[in-house]
């Protein structure tokens, strides 16, 4: 696995300052330490999708979709990847002790794992990308719980499809917090025509003071 | 508390487990095969449809089960509270079922995890696991069910929680299963040693591993358990590890691979058989076909003596293991301090520095009369257990102490202690035996400490003796055979390490010394007290209890595990020496910054020093108020102007943390003990578990001279409420992070008011905003940390 540096720092607030020696030593030596312990594991499966009274349902499975950007998303699109991908207990367990005991290290640490989640749900996505090629599908953008108006509780039944808690350790409070927290939970298109739909990124986005919101970046 | 209920009697058909022992295989894939959707409750068939439940156990029957398994697998409160269904329907029902149709065969109870993580690092506490557990098995009892099958477990806390209440709510036979990834461990890290470590000693029938993997994936995790489990193994696999075909996940290990499998697995001395998930009854089929021409085979169990943390196994006997001994009050001023008020950072600390110093178990000692102990006891080792992963071993003379920290301990721990007293030992005993925990035996009794070393093996024959007569295996005993003081009692010192060589040799113990007590009273102690224990090493000590911090105690082990071939080819030694001077070289150089431009730069290791130099000629409010408040404020601005970015906030934090320590340890031995400017509490509330930002803030709170009150992560509004109200606070900060959660700020904030509570809250979180803060009632918002200090400092009038 490899962690982008530009990434942590994006997640760190780094806006160009100037950065000493210690505290890039200290990037390169958390991003080894999150390879080292996590232990990324995914799930997914393709579903048949039916259109029926405004919503989209993924055939063979009790998820019903109703809310207008997912819907948007798998616009013309015949079938749904529903993904789910964690890097495992360990990262939460180091990152828990970091921040209470070495403050620095654990805010890095925080930000490697959430790069490196991004990282492993790449991979997955390129996965499914190759293997639908094969069947000349074409993939939409990833697209998760709480992005859009695409309502966070549908995290929860994604899980319960995929039966991740047993597959992967995966499990999610009634809050919709996801535990292991550096977990990813996400649906992508398959449909015979290249996607119009590309991520929108900021522009789209109804969080209008996050703060990482800049030039085409978002913040999942 | 202790006692299981009794079994004689109530066991409903014999169960033999000399003999193959055949279950069933997978129910969600034989409801696939029914038509179930990705996404439908299963158990709801139960209700909806008990005809299909009842031709999926009739399929296993015929193919030659001697066990069906109930559709309960998710019966929990916690899965079916969004469902139509209360866990009485669900296993009520499925029960029913299964015994309508067994006759004579089994029927095992299915419990699978919760599905929801454990604390620390998830939000179901143990008691809540256990009651959640209690409420489906005692249903399950009630209906008739033969046994309780504990399955796909990766949480070895849960899995203990889940024994406990089937061994404290029934008495039926008890089996659990956990499992493995492919790196050979659990989800949450148990290793196979471990897990036998742990559940062997809760009184459990069988163990063993199912899911996850296939049959071939798991031989070298069954070799392991085979290796030390003295109970039966049971084995379920997949069937194969699962591909994906048209989008959707297959297992493909056909019936007959699947049984040539299982006649290798009951060949290594696996007993009790069956299928996970991708098994049908073809495949239970094809193993009764195999195993119906085998006999059981008699296994060598390896028998240690180990006490065990979640995920690590400290075996005595291999090498010499060192039980750091700092956790406990006695003579610690600072400990006794950090005790009464509450201040689990310092014992944490402590917990990590002997860590990091070498010390493989930590003893745990808070045995002080003016705090309630066990209540401090339960909360130390659940914090401790977050922190570090050394197995724990608990201290206290009492036993109720004892026997709560035990219960809610993740691993299997070393009790400390019994000795030969009836009463003692016939109280500490029985927890021993239900917890499956070690337990360290002193060689004292009613008549003192014998002087001889035949006389203290007289004593340790007895705690032996008397152990095994409560069931407790003579491996789960360590003997201390309790040193004296040389300068009281200086013939009696070589007794002691006699008593260690007669102990071992007659016994076949493991042994274990508290080995300063040798120098009380003397001059420089380190040298009699690493002196003693050599000589106690060459004469079999395991397991000395010591400070790891001491490095005479240190080297003269790392020593000994060279000169008597424990540290094969020096290789640890070389490790810890070879560069020994140059790293003590390196700390001298580089000191020549004043402090200020320390802070600034986060140079976090010369703070201590520097500050220890200024406070030769300043006093520690003139450090404080020269160089500490001037460099942060310094370093604040800089980061709201964008100069600096967080990581480098931070540091200069940890910096200035580090300065605080040696002033307000200056300050705790002086008079003038003036120095807080104010007393906080903050939480992240009530189903959040996000507590990085709650943690920065706390750091630059303290940095300028706040006390803060951490209540931690997922806190109710009660402990909150109580909190406040019992220390007179006047300002509180709350932090969220998801929409969700800022509902139970908003709850919090509203039993604050209800409660008449006279203190300002400050809210913060990525979600919050002005607006949105002023809604839920809060007082202020703060964007950051910086805000929450500058508000912090005005309200306190600091400015």
């Amino acid at each position: 696995m490899e962690i982008d540096k530009k990434e942590v720092l994006r997640y760190l607030g780094y806006k160009n300052q100037k950065i000493d020696k210690n505290i890039t030593d200290l990037i390169d030596i958390c991003c080894k330490e999150i390879i080292d312990i996590c232990s990324k594991h995914s799930v997914y499966e393709i579903f048949d999708i039916e259109r029926k009274n405004n919503q989209i349902f993924l055939l063979g499975s009790t998820l019903v979709l109703k809310d207008k950007d997912i819907k948007d998303l798998l616009l013309g699109c015949e079938k749904c990847v529903v993904m789910a991908a964690t890097l495992g207990a360990k990262v939460d367990s180091t990152i828990a002790y970091y921040s209470r005991f070495d403050i620095t290290k654990g805010v890095i640490m925080d930000a490697c794992a959430s790069t490196a989640i991004e990282y492993v749900c790449d991979e997955v996505q390129d996965e499914i990308m190759k293997n639908a090629l094969k069947d000349n599908l074409h993939i939409t953008t990833r697209y998760s719980p709480g992005y859009g108006d695409f309502a966070i509780d549908n995290g929860a039944e994604i899980l319960n499809i995929l039966d991740a808690y047993k597959k992967i350790g995966l499990s999610i409070t009634e809050n919709s917090i996801m535990l292991p927290r550096k977990s990813v939970t996400a649906l992508i298109g398959l449909s015979k025509t290249l996607s119009s739909k590309k991520h929108s990124g900021c522009a789209d986005c109804k969080n209008i003071d996050c703060e990482f919101r800049k030039d085409g970046g978002f913040c999942e | 508390m202790v006692g299981f209920v009794n079994k004689k009697d109530l066991v409903s058909k014999k169960i033999n487990f000399n003999n193959f022992l055949l279950f069933d295989g997978a129910m969600g894939t034989m409801l696939q095969k029914y038509g179930i959707q990705r996404g439908e409750l299963p158990e709801s068939y139960n209700v909806l449809h008990p005809d299909i439940i009842e031709k999926i156990h009739i399929e296993y029957l015929n193919a030659g089960s001697d066990v069906i398994t109930t559709n309960t697998f998710g019966a929990n409160r916690y899965k079916l509270k969004s469902t139509l269904y209360s866990v009485e329907d669900i296993v009520g029902s499925a029960v029913r079922i299964a015994k309508g149709v067994a006759s004579d065969k089994l029927v095992a109870l299915d419990i699978g995890p919760i599905g929801q993580l454990m604390e620390p690092l998830g939000t179901l506490s143990f008691n809540d696991a256990y009651e959640t557990f209690a409420e489906q098995i005692k249903i399950g009892a009630r209906e008739g069910a033969d046994i309780i099958l504990i399955e796909t477990m990766s949480d070895i806390y849960e899995a203990r929680a889940a024994i406990l209440a089937a061994k404290e709510n029934s008495s039926l036979p008890v089996i659990c299963t956990m499992s493995y990834q492919d790196d050979g461990r659990t989800l949450t890290g148990t290793d196979p040693i471990t897990m036998v470590n742990v559940i062997q000693g809760l009184g459990v029938d069988a163990l063993g591993v199912n899911c996850s993997l296939g049959p071939n994936e798991m031989l070298p995790i069954i070799t392991d358990i085979l290796k030390y489990s003295s109970l039966p193994v049971i084995v379920q696999p997949n069937a194969g590890l699962p591909k994906l075909k048209n989008g959707e996940a297959v297992y493909d290990v056909h019936a007959h691979e699947f049984a040539q499998y299982a006649k290798i697995m009951a060949e290594m001395g696996v007993t009790i058989l069956g299928g996970c998930c991708g098994t049908t009854s073809d495949h239970i089929k094809a193993i009764k076909d195999v195993i119906c021409e085998l006999h059981p085979v008699k296994r060598d169990v390896k028998r240690i003596t180990a006490v065990s943390s979640p995920s690590l196994t400290v075996v005595l006997g291999e090498k010499i293991r060192v039980i750091g001994e700092r956790i406990n009050p006695t003579g610690k001023k600072k400990l006794k301090e950090a005790l009464k008020n509450n201040n689990l950072d310092y014992i944490l600390q402590e917990a990590i520095n002997q860590r990091d110093a070498g010390a493989d178990i930590l003893d745990v000692n808070v045995g002080l009369p003016e705090i309630d102990e066990l209540e401090v006891m339960v909360r130390t080792i659940k914090e401790l257990q977050s922190v570090v992963n050394l197995p724990l071993q608990i201290d206290s003379v009492r036993p109720d102490v004892i026997e709560a920290a035990v219960r809610i301990y993740n691993g299997k721990p070393l009790i400390n202690s019994v000795n030969g007293k009836d009463e003692i030992m016939d109280s500490i005993f029985p927890i021993v035996k239900k917890y499956g925990a070690c337990v360290i035996g002193l060689t004292i009794d009613e008549d003192g400490i014998p002087n001889t070393a035949e006389g203290r093996l007289k004593v340790a024959e007895r705690i032996v003796s008397r152990a095994m007569e409560y069931g407790i295996d003579k491996s789960d005993i360590i003997i201390d055979c309790l040193v004296l003081t040389a300068s009281a009692q200086q013939s009696e010192v070589k007794e002691t390490i006699r008593a260690v060589q007669l102990v071992k040799s007659t016994l076949g113990v493991k042994t274990t010394l508290g080995v300063s007590n040798v120098s009380f009273g003397l001059p420089q102690r380190g040298i009699l007290n690493r002196t003693f224990l050599a000589a106690a090493l060459t004469a079999g000590l395991d397991a000395p209890i010591l400070n790891p911090l001491s490095e005479d105690m240190m080297s003269t082990i790392n020593a000994f595990n060279v000169l008597w071939n424990k540290d094969i080819a020096s290789a640890k030694y070389i490790d810890v020496y070879s560069s020994f001077e140059g790293k003590s070289e390196a700390k001298e150089i580089g000191t020549a910054k004043d402090l200020k431009s320390i802070i600034i730069d986060g140079l976090k290791e010369e703070a201590s020093k520097i500050t220890k130099e200024l406070l030769k000629t300043m006093t520690e409010m003139e450090v404080v108020n020269t160089y500490l408040i001037p460099s942060l404020d310094i370093v604040g601005k800089k980061y709201e102007s964008g100069e600096i970015f967080l990581p480098q906030l931070l540091q200069s934090a940890e910096t200035v943390k580090k300065s605080f320590k040696i002033i307000k340890e200056r300050m705790m031995s002086s008079a003038d003990k003036k120095l807080s400017k104010g007393t906080i509490v903050l939480a992240t509330v009530r189903g959040d578990i996000h507590d990085i930002g709650k943690n920065i803030v706390k750091i630059l709170l303290e940095n300028y001279g706040f006390e803060v009150i951490d209540l931690g992560k997922d806190v109710h509004e009660d402990v909150v409420v109580n909190a406040v109200r019992s220390g007179n606070i006047k300002l509180v900060g709350l932090s969220a992070l998801m929409t969700t959660t800022v509902r139970s700020m908003g709850e919090t904030i509203k039993a604050l008011r209800d409660n008449n509570l006279d203190c300002t809250v400050l809210v913060g979180g990525a979600v919050l905003n002005e607006e949105y803060a002023k809604m839920i009632g809060a007082d202020y918002y703060a964007k950051d940390a910086t805000q929450t200090v500058k508000f912090a400092r005005k309200l306190f009038k600091c400015e």
